[in-house]
């Protein structure tokens, strides 16, 4: 697989394209290359989302907002 | 008497009440004017004549027999077609669910507003599985503005939004995941209350993202927007997010008006993402409710941003065993949205969870100072049919994901809004939130009554014919 972009150390590699052909294989999908272009749009716009939320040092006692309930 | 459309909730009680006008008058009425105006509109995705009808009888019957009438005893409603309604089949704006069964039982919240009189009228279209914010549905038709047909009435829940502007309902519920209630309220220039999250049961609704959707009413005027919330209040032991707080009234709360209320501005990334007519509109608001210091919500860029994953991650693991199966019934433009979202790495969406309780514990200290965060509801008035881009802060943005930037941060948080309709400078309408501390509803409610005491929020339908 060729380099995938570092999402905590945001440096910069941006090869969507490999991990989500990837995904495709690992979730048993079958898609034409007008649909898997399209799915690398918009995954990499929910990267380029991710990148400054990853990059976002948290307290390793914060817990996530979770309503479950026992 | 003015026509039924033109009175409140209360002003069309007491004409029933009175013996003015009958039930069964207004559900005809109801029923002709949806059919007049909805070939152009098409808010309505199911017209649910027999249903209305028989509610209509019983509140006549019940009347005769000089029983009390229910508070909201007559009223025309319809609801996001997401909702369960008993004998119809639930669609959640996806032909894909057009062959699913037909729903047993009412969900919660209809089954609470049919025992209170309620009369519904139908379902209502909407943005695909509720993927949108502009009601452009490749299966089911867009959904015209009652105040310009040439544009969107806004999404998800624009069927909602254009039943109400155009006059055909005085009220719909609709559902609010990132915006879905706001958006559609402030480009169809209505009123849209979001609760807080965990407040109004969603039983018997479709899910989509099950961290984030809320149910809420959508109205012309904050007294029946504050009597429907009212009514929808209670405890729903079936819905394991509904969370476990007493019920606040608010409609007897709303003639306290801004008294004693402290409001601020939103500044930084609210006032950085939006429009000029959405800058004056804020500084009209806050110059009626005397907010005279802009304040900033830090982080909520990444509040928006932990938002989207959270929404792409949870909304594509909904549709990923159906998106495997029948991807060609799938509505084209979310469908590999969707899939894209299935891919998300579980870090991403473990981080967003974790930043929202951060982003609450950072929020919830500036309602220590105030009652009232005033902020737009859209980047800008409704859009174009087809149009793809808005330009904002001098950036080209996509219409479809960005006309729900400026509430993502607020649903995000679970905090209660009222969107509150100005008119702009263009003659179109625009939304502004008015965000109040969690389960505080009454004082949103109670803010935007205060606007319409002033004069600055005032709805008219605009009445559609083909």
């Amino acid at each position: 697989m060729t380099e995938i972009k570092n999402m905590t150390k945001g440096t910069t590699v941006t090869d969507w394209a490999a991990y989500t052909r990837q995904m495709e294989a690992v979730l048993g999908l079958e898609l034409d290359d007008a649909r898997r272009q399209e799915v690398l749009v918009q995954f990499s716009r929910i990267a380029q989302m991710a990148e400054p939320l990853m990059a976002l040092p948290l307290d390793s006692r914060l817990e996530i907002a979770g309503v479950y309930r026992a | 008497m003015k026509s039924c459309e033109d009175l409140t909730i209360s002003q069309l009680h007491h004409a029933l009440q009175s013996g003015d006008v009958s039930a069964s008058e207004i559900a005809s009425a109801t029923l002709d004017n949806i059919e007049k105006s909805d070939p152009t509109l098409n808010a309505f995705t199911h017209v649910t004549r027999d249903r209305m009808l028989c509610e209509a009888a019983k509140i006549d019957r019940l009347r005769a027999s000089g029983g009390t009438l229910p508070p909201l005893a007559a009223i025309p409603y319809a609801v996001k077609n997401l909702l369960d309604v008993t004998g119809e089949v639930t669609l959640a704006g996806a032909s894909l669910n057009s062959s699913n069964p037909v729903a047993k039982t009412d969900a919660w919240t209809v089954s609470r507003l049919a025992s209170q009189g309620a009369m519904l009228s139908g379902m209502l279209n909407m943005d695909a599985y509720a993927y949108g914010f502009t009601t452009e549905n490749s299966h089911y038709g867009v959904t015209r503005n009652p105040r310009d047909i040439s544009r969107i009435a806004g999404g998800s829940s624009g069927g909602s939004a254009a039943a109400v502007a155009a006059g055909l309902v005085h009220f719909t519920l609709g559902s609010d995941t990132n915006g879905s209630i706001r958006v559609p309220s402030s480009l169809s220039g209505i009123l849209g209350l979001k609760p807080t999250f965990g407040r109004i049961s969603r039983s018997g609704s479709q899910p989509f993202v099950a961290s984030l959707d809320h149910i809420g009413p959508m109205a012309r005027c904050a007294a029946d927007l504050s009597q429907v919330y009212d009514a929808m209040q209670g405890t729903d032991p079936h819905d394991a997010f509904q969370a476990d707080k007493p019920t606040t009234e608010t409609f007897s709360r709303l003639t306290r008006g801004q008294q004693g209320l402290r409001a601020a501005v939103l500044g930084g990334y609210f006032s950085t993402w939006c429009d000029e007519d959405a800058k004056a509109a804020v500084q009209q608001v806050a110059k009626a409710l005397e907010a005279q210091q802009e304040v900033e919500m830090p982080q909520a860029e990444l509040a928006r941003s932990a938002a989207f994953v959270i929404t792409a991650s949870e909304g594509g693991n909904q549709y990923l065993p159906l998106l495997r199966t029948i991807p060609g019934q799938f509505e084209p433009l979310s469908r590999e949205r969707l899939l894209a979202g299935a891919m998300i790495p579980a870090a991403w969406y473990v981080q967003a969870q974790r930043f929202r309780h951060q982003f609450q514990q950072q929020v919830l200290t500036l309602f220590e100072h105030w009652d009232i965060l005033i902020a737009p509801s859209t980047p800008c008035s409704a859009t174009l049919i087809g149009q793809d881009i808005i330009r904002i802060n001098d950036t080209d943005l996509p219409t479809r994901a960005s006309m729900g930037m400026l509430t993502q941060p607020i649903s995000f948080l679970g905090l209660p809004v009222v969107s509150v309709p100005i008119i702009t400078a263009s003659g179109l309408p625009i939304g502004l939130q008015l965000i109040a501390p969690p389960w505080r509803e009454d004082l949103c409610l109670r803010a935007a009554w205060a606007l319409e005491q002033q004069g600055l929020v005032k709805v008219f339908t605009s009445p559609v014919t083909a």
